[in-house]
């Protein structure tokens, strides 16, 4: 991709609500963040936030959208990532039924009608794109790459979230598209767009009379300036959170297995897995075979996660990893040190939802920061861990 | 608070813990700290924003803790309550643990803020709201002043019950669907519940498979149901399985109607007496049999 393709076109914030619109009428699924009232009947008695005076408390989502008016432009962070819809929390694999000693197996489809994702964080596009790699690894995962192929996602540049943001650190960007097929940047008015894939190109080709090419006006000069500058701002932003070295972190860690700063990681984490769910790039899954009446069923995969004890349960009994230190050291090497040397790619895109649904303080940018100090200064190794190893000592 | 960092030191100095489970002030707010040197004693704090119930520490799940030795645990009365389970289901012996008991006035429902903040009927937990037991008595060292009630929230969590109840059982059962069908089955509640000590959770038998490991609205019913009842006359309202619940299920109603029927049907209330027995291990003549037919 030379930078002569990606040509900048304007859209107003009416054409890119009518440009969903479009999409929904000719009968294509639309994916996008949606503003959901937690506190909409029935559910408002679920939440004390519900119950307060003032301004009501809104869960960003990605869902498909029922009506263009959906479509959410806050730019907050989704509470799950986009990899629900390439990796769903469950789905069937296949069906069996019994007929005496024969067993009939009903395949599920692997190709998919066309989708558009609208206003896709970078930090879960990057995360497909990195996931790609293992599901194409050895086994084709046929169901992955049907739904990665029937997507085009179009990202919206990020303003960055919170200090829990730390994309830059790992090799992407507020306003990367890594993993996806067009670009949208605010700008007065509303968006300056860019296809940066085939995919993206006959998306917008196909809703020309939505955009209008930036000629070179003054008006484009200036918008252009504005997106420009507002994407390094947030560049600049996010990279004030966390920066480290993650080759050498990766070195440092492959060389440290038994180190206090990784192996002693566990004792504040409760093992529970939420960081797992919300994370973008864990895609590790579970199949079950479940009964639906005698002689037939259903065999599904669902998520499941490295910090559970029977993730690693062995039918003998025995459990390699039988403690939460070598299960949260499992969850760090995993995505630093296992996945870039195998696949070339840190297994984590800096969404920092991790940091955020842990209650327990279990925080990936304090210890990223520990461990790319003793990566950097192996002098200052012994103050690192003082610092940040949770056992205080 | 300095009484809590002398006590802590003065364990850790004369060896009679090895390890301080308290809270700290971290980057994102108050979390638990394991403090082992008497010098790091400093890092302890106790203000409103000490939400985590840390009983879940000295869940005899929780290995890599009790390798770190003997503990000296800083605790509220409700977090007391949750010992005295331990104690009265036999996962734990009084001698294996120092208590550091703090009186509370109540805590915010969020521990991820920066400052600690006085607590008002928007902010505070509402489990909070009535508390019976500001000043725990199964404790080794209580400290800090007497502390005033905690404010009553915009709405208690009896009257969210109480609303739910009054609605038509369709309406009820579509709330709890939609709620159940946010779980994305990561068992954050039963991991984080200083109660749930099962060694093998029946959530993860598969043979037989008593409960459906997808996320799919048999299976979730089947998860949610199970921990409730598990729960029930045990359950000791720290509210941390609704705090861990990455999608906001709302946990504390269901545990607050099984308490309701607990105490109607048993008489029973959980403390922190760990002489009295839970209904779960108790028999008497006069329980209710009227279900035996």
């Amino acid at each position: 991709m030379t930078d002569a393709t990606r040509e900048t076109y304007f859209i107003s914030d009416d054409d890119l609500r009518a440009l969903a619109g479009d999409l929904l009428s000719a009968g294509t699924e639309v994916i996008a963040p949606v503003a959901v009232d937690v506190c909409a009947s029935p559910s408002a008695i679920a939440s004390s936030a519900c119950l307060r005076p003032g301004v009501a408390p809104v869960d960003i989502e990605y869902r498909a959208l029922a009506d263009a008016a959906e479509l959410d432009l806050s730019r907050g962070l989704p509470v799950l990532s986009l990899k629900q819809y390439f990796l769903p929390g469950h789905e069937a694999l296949c069906c069996w039924r019994q007929h005496g000693t024969e067993v009939e197996i009903e395949a599920v489809p692997t190709t998919f009608a066309p989708r558009v994702v609208l206003a896709a964080k970078s930090c879960d596009s990057a995360a497909l794109a990195i996931v790609d790699k293992v599901m194409n690894w050895d086994y084709q995962d046929e169901l992955w790459n049907g739904r990665r192929e029937a997507t085009t996602i179009v990202n919206l540049a990020c303003p960055v979230v919170d200090e829990s943001c730390f994309c830059t650190a790992v090799g992407t960007a507020p306003d990367d598209v890594k993993g996806a097929d067009a670009l949208l940047t605010p700008v007065e008015g509303g968006y300056l767009m860019e296809a940066t894939t085939d995919k993206g190109r006959v998306l917008m080709e196909a809703h020309g009379a939505r955009f209008k090419a930036e000629t070179d006006t003054h008006g484009a000069k200036h918008r252009g300036r504005q997106a420009a500058e507002e994407r390094a701002a947030a560049r600049a932003r996010v990279a004030a959170n966390l920066e480290i070295d993650a080759e050498s972190v990766r070195e440092w860690i492959d060389a440290h297995f038994e180190d206090p700063l990784l192996a002693a990681l566990g004792v504040r984490c409760n093992g529970c897995g939420a960081c797992s769910s919300v994370c973008p790039t864990c895609h590790c899954f579970d199949i079950v075979d479940e009964e639906e009446g005698i002689g037939k069923g259903t065999r599904r995969r669902c998520w499941d996660t490295c910090q559970a004890p029977t993730f690693t349960l062995h039918a003998s009994g025995h459990n390699p990893r039988d403690d939460q230190h070598s299960r949260y050291r499992q969850r760090i090497n995993h995505k630093f040190a296992i996945y870039p040397l195998k696949f070339g790619e840190v297994l984590c895109t800096g969404c920092g939802r991790c940091t955020r649904a842990c209650h327990a303080g279990q925080d990936l940018v304090e210890i990223l920061q520990a461990i790319d100090i003793a990566a950097r200064r192996p002098d200052a190794a012994a103050a690192a861990v003082a610092g940040a190893e949770p056992a205080g000592s | 608070m300095s009484e809590v960092r002398e006590v802590a030191r003065k364990l850790l100095t004369d060896g009679t813990v090895r390890v301080i489970v308290g809270w700290e002030d971290a980057r994102r707010g108050a979390r638990p700290v394991f403090v082992t040197d008497p010098a790091d004693t400093e890092r302890l704090i106790f203000d409103t924003r000490c939400v985590h119930n840390l009983v879940t520490y000295l869940n005899p799940r929780r290995d890599n803790v009790a390798e770190l030795g003997k503990i000296g645990l800083v605790v509220k009365g409700c977090d007391a309550k949750a010992v005295a389970g331990l104690l009265r289901e036999a996962q734990l012996t009084r001698d294996d643990v120092v208590l550091i008991g703090v009186r509370c006035g109540g805590v915010l429902e969020e521990a991820e803020l920066p400052k600690a903040a006085s607590l008002s009927p928007e902010n505070v937990a509402p489990r909070c709201y009535g508390c019976d037991n500001r000043e725990p008595e199964l404790v080794d060292h209580l400290l800090g002043e007497s502390q005033p009630e905690p404010p009553r929230p915009v709405m208690t969590i009896d009257e969210r019950v109480a609303a739910l109840d009054a609605q038509p059982l369709e309406e009820r059962w579509a709330f709890w669907t939609e709620q159940f069908s946010k779980c994305v089955r990561c068992y954050a509640c039963r991991q984080v519940c200083p109660l749930c000590v099962c060694e093998r959770c029946v959530a993860e038998k598969s043979r037989p498979q008593w409960i459906e490991a997808p996320p799919h609205p048999r299976g979730n019913l089947s998860w949610n149901i199970t921990r409730a009842l598990h729960l029930a006359g045990r359950c000791v309202d720290c509210g941390e399985c609704e705090r861990f619940c990455p999608v906001g299920i709302p946990l504390s109603l269901v545990n607050r109607k099984l308490q309701h029927i607990v105490a109607e049907r048993y008489g029973y209330t959980v403390s922190d007496d760990p002489e009295s027995p839970a209904p779960i291990g108790d028999y008497r003549l006069d329980d209710k049999q009227e279900f035996i037919k």
